[in-house]
């Protein structure tokens, strides 16, 4: 009989396979819980306040705010005051990793929060829809004395919302207004040691730049980096599953090959969740030490969109494609004497005997009967590239740019988003609605099961249960997802065990790529197609022709 | 016969403790009197300080780059309490010149002096841990950290924890004279007491703030982190646990001494709240031996009379009178978002109150 694989196993081997399995689940939960560090950090800077003396600009000066070139410093608003000094003079200094640190590739990113504290003053208070003009410019170098390069410059725009808690009276003034955090840099790749960055806020009263922005007391900054520990953890991961992957697919596509016929839809489907598996897991990472690939994290988010898009689809596919027709069985018992000949839905997977039904429902073997569902999902899929290739794509030029940063760019963006929500919401709906559609069938065919010749029932409870395991391992899979995605968003990180410390985070994110690993793994061997054959007593029931039973089972 | 000498000899030493016992503590905070240009870091001006207790000496010589943030929390000091106590009868008023930057009112325990050593350890913690984050000081924070030295501590698993950094150093000096002094007297307990709880006022009141960055800037992943909270909110809590504070005793329980409430019904003090040994005496009056400078000539609103600030509250028995005066203020300026303020100068008529003597 022909199926797959899963179909022919004993439970004895599917529970050995499914142990294994879990093995390598635990192991990489725990990898990513006990060995691997947070997967991000935030680091804190706090702006020097520079003077500027120069009265023209006539080249790019770069203010450090430490070490031996240090610039003036003023520790105070109130000093600057005192000294006269104008606010166009004043230039905020960061110096991204703090003394006797370094960057290193291994940071793989960095992403830049600015914060304003801004005090209270009656008559210098937050205009409503402020807006604050950025002038910034960032710099780089590789060792400690060299001259700084400029890697960046821009004007950015940002909005400030910040609320003030108490009553706004001469006795509150000095309290610090609550102010939102800004989105200010980020940076795809990190390829230099030692970065620097100097802000201005030029005022400009006549054309009403930086005014109304209240009382700046000080700039703060939160740079967020992924840890090198976990960077590491990571990349020993996906260099161990690109291989494991590949083998599984080559083997899952010689035996299609073997196979005398075509390969179907659903076959199809898998190898190309495969492919895509193996998009993701292919270590591109290693090249961030050689190459400075700042496009790295938006060809991630590629490879992650291209995979779910996958796997959403495959998931309607395999339901669609066990959808075991009811005319099928009219066929069967308008026959009279002579036995008609029978397609049953086997032959959607295993297209046999082409007949006249059965050409009506090898339609259902092609891509495009599904457009209605996977369509929401290519089409989600897309709305999200265009959104992520907007604001990732310009920040290759411009690491200063922010798609959030503009009242059109806001509603630009949360367009894409609803519209990719709507998509998925569709796509759901049609998928709860495809598996209840199989499960009535399923509950359908059980009182007919019995009444039907041996093959067929073999066949048909095969099909059942073939449907009923992926959907089981399915919705463990998508549970497991929810619930640790909840766990490491409520908890605060990590847990401490007697004197072990379990990094919940990093657990959740190595341990939900391998989960995803090893189901496409297991999707791939245990629906490769079969080659077993039954023995002579049972017609294989694919393609019953005339009175006899044609055995007509392949070798293995 | 040994026994009168022994009398003779421990009075007078007994006074000597007395008198610079209780003082010495927060004698540091004459540092924010020292001109801006002197040095305060190296082996021969810290021993030049005359503000410094031996041991805190010590400290100075061998974390020569923090005394230049110990010097900014002096002043961070006086300012916040300047401000809190505004309106009331005692108002952090500063002696001319001297170690003793708060007067001999210090040498009592009152609530006053428990405010004065909670914000001045609150004010040392902030100015390291704001030093560190500006990149000032050289070694910070990294230094013990999970798997081990530094650098690999620091390449494994990132380092970003100043605020401990600076609360240790915190204890170490603020804390010092006190250690010093043993922990079987009342007021060394009282003021440790009050460290801690100014430390504390900083770590309660810390906030979380998240930022989401995922796939398409998602919630798949999301940095969370703490926020030191501005030290005009470190001076509102403490002011507010000064109004809460609890009046203590020295006990005896066992081999060991604690400070208890004074009323037993009061529930013990939690280690967030302030202790005070003695209650405060009248601001009222001018009493220079136990340095209260009195309400005389103290500035009021005499305008309305609920206002924390009305000449009701601040002034004492004698009152306030009203007088006027033509004053020069600036009116009509443009602000910007720091530094220098254009203004024009408005000659204007106001009435002032002031409390009577």
């Amino acid at each position: 009989m022909a199926g797959a694989i899963i179909e022919n196993m004993s439970t004895k081997k599917l529970v050995i396979v499914g142990v294994i399995l879990l093995l390598f689940q635990a192991f990489a939960f725990m990898v990513g819980g006990l060995i691997a560090p947070s997967p991000k950090i935030a680091v804190h800077y706090l702006a020097t306040k520079c003077v500027d003396t120069a009265k023209h600009r006539q080249e790019t000066k770069w203010f450090m705010p430490w070490g031996p070139n240090q610039c003036d410093k003023i520790r105070s608003f109130d000093e600057a005051t005192a000294k006269k000094i104008e606010a166009n003079n004043i230039v905020f200094a960061v110096h991204i990793p703090l003394p006797n640190k370094q960057m290193s590739p291994w940071f793989q990113f960095m992403l830049v929060i600015l914060q304003f504290d801004i005090a209270f003053k009656v008559y210098n208070q937050i205009e409503d829809g402020a807006m604050v003009t950025i002038d910034v410019g960032l710099a780089y170098r590789d060792d400690t004395v060299s001259e700084w390069t400029e890697m960046a410059h821009s004007f950015e725009q940002r909005k400030l919302s910040c609320n003030f808690t108490t009553a706004k009276t001469f006795e509150n003034e000095g309290r610090y207004y609550e102010c939102d955090l800004l989105p200010f840099m980020e940076v795809g790749s990190i390829a230099h040691k030692y970065y620097l960055l100097n802000i201005r806020l030029p005022v400009n009263e006549r054309k009403k730049v930086n005014v109304g922005i209240g009382e700046i007391k000080d700039i703060r900054l939160v740079g967020i980096h992924q840890n090198v520990g976990f960077t590491k953890v990571w990349f020993a991961m996906k260099t161990f599953l690109t291989p494991s992957i590949l083998i599984i697919m080559i083997w899952y596509w010689r035996r299609i090959t073997l196979m005398s016929r075509p390969p179907v839809l659903l076959e199809k489907v898998i190898f190309a969740l495969g492919i895509s598996m193996t998009f993701i897991n292919i270590p591109v990472e290693w090249f961030s030490f050689g190459f400075n690939w700042t496009w790295m994290p938006l060809f991630g988010d590629i490879r992650q969109g291209i995979f779910y898009s996958m796997l959403l689809s495959f998931w309607i596919i395999f339901c669609g494609e066990h959808l075991m027709e009811t005319e099928f069985f009219e066929a069967e018992f308008m026959g009279g004497g002579q036995l008609q000949l029978l397609c049953v839905p086997i032959f959607k997977i295993f297209p046999e005997c082409p007949t006249k039904k059965s050409q009506d429902q090898m339609e259902r073997n092609r891509f495009s009967v599904y457009w209605k569902q996977v369509g929401p999902v290519i089409f989600g899929s897309f709305c999200l590239f265009i959104f992520d290739m907007y604001e990732r794509g310009v920040q290759l030029t411009n690491p200063f740019y922010s798609i959030w940063a503009s009242d059109v760019g806001t509603e630009l963006a949360m367009a894409f988003i609803i519209v990719a929500g709507i998509c998925a919401c569709l796509y759901f709906l049609f998928l709860c609605f495809m598996v209840f559609q199989v499960f009535r069938n399923i509950s359908g065919k059980r009182s007919s099961l019995p009444a039907m010749s041996k093959a067929r029932h073999l066949h048909y409870e095969g099909l059942i249960f073939r449907f009923k395991f992926l959907m089981l391992v399915t919705l463990t899979c998508a549970a497991m997802t929810v619930i640790f995605f909840i766990i490491s968003q409520v908890n605060e990180g990590h847990w401490h065990w007697g004197e072990h410390t379990v990094q919940v985070n990093s657990a959740f994110f190595t341990g939900i790529y391998g989960m995803w690993n090893l189901y496409v793994f297991a999707i791939m061997f245990l629906y490769a197609p079969s080659h077993e054959r039954y023995g002579d007593e049972q017609s294989s029931g694919q393609c019953i022709t005339g009175d006899a039973g044609a055995n007509s089972g392949e070798d293995i | 016969m040994p026994t009168v000498s022994t009398v003779n000899l421990t009075a007078p030493l007994l006074l000597l403790l007395w008198v610079t016992h209780p003082t010495m503590a927060t004698n540091w905070l004459s540092l924010a009197r020292l001109p801006r240009s002197r040095p305060v870091s190296g082996a021969a001006p810290c021993a030049r300080l005359r503000g410094l207790t031996p041991g805190q000496v010590g400290v100075c010589r061998a974390r020569g780059e923090v005394m230049e943030s110990v010097r900014k929390a002096a002043e961070m000091v006086i300012e916040e309490c300047q401000h809190q106590f505004r309106n009331r009868r005692w108002n952090c008023s500063t002696t001319p010149r001297g170690i003793n930057v708060f007067g001999r009112v210090m040498n009592q325990g009152t609530r006053e002096a428990a405010f004065v050593h909670a914000l001045s350890s609150a004010a040392v913690a902030v100015a390291v841990t704001r030093a560190c984050t500006r990149g000032e000081l050289e070694r910070c924070g990294c230094d013990r950290k999970v798997r081990g030295v530094s650098p690999e501590g620091f390449q494994w698993s990132g380092c970003s924890d100043n605020l401990s950094y600076g609360v240790a150093f915190s204890q170490t000096f603020v804390d010092e004279p006190e250690r010093a002094k043993g922990l079987s007297a009342g007021r060394p307990l009282m003021n440790l007491h009050n460290n801690e709880a100014g430390r504390k006022a900083i770590l309660h009141n810390m906030q979380v703030e998240c930022k989401c960055h995922g796939v398409s800037g998602s919630c798949e992943l999301r940095t969370c982190w703490k926020v030191m909270p501005p030290f005009r909110r470190v001076g509102v809590v403490l002011k507010e646990r000064f109004d809460g504070a609890t009046e203590v005793r020295l006990t005896r329980i066992g081999s060991r001494t604690a400070l208890l409430p004074r009323d037993p019904q009061v529930k013990p003090p939690a280690a967030r709240d302030l202790v005070y040994l003695a209650p405060s005496p009248d601001f009222c009056h001018l009493d220079p031996d136990n340095g209260i400078p009195g309400t005389a000539g103290r500035r009021c609103n005499g305008t309305s009379r609920l206002a924390p600030d009305g000449c009701e509250l601040v002034c004492c028995g004698p009152g306030y009178r009203a007088g006027r005066a033509e004053v020069v203020q600036r009116c009509s300026c443009k602000f910007s978002w720091c530094c220098s303020v254009r203004c024009q100068q408005c000659k204007n008529t106001v009435t002032i109150h002031t409390c009577r003597v």
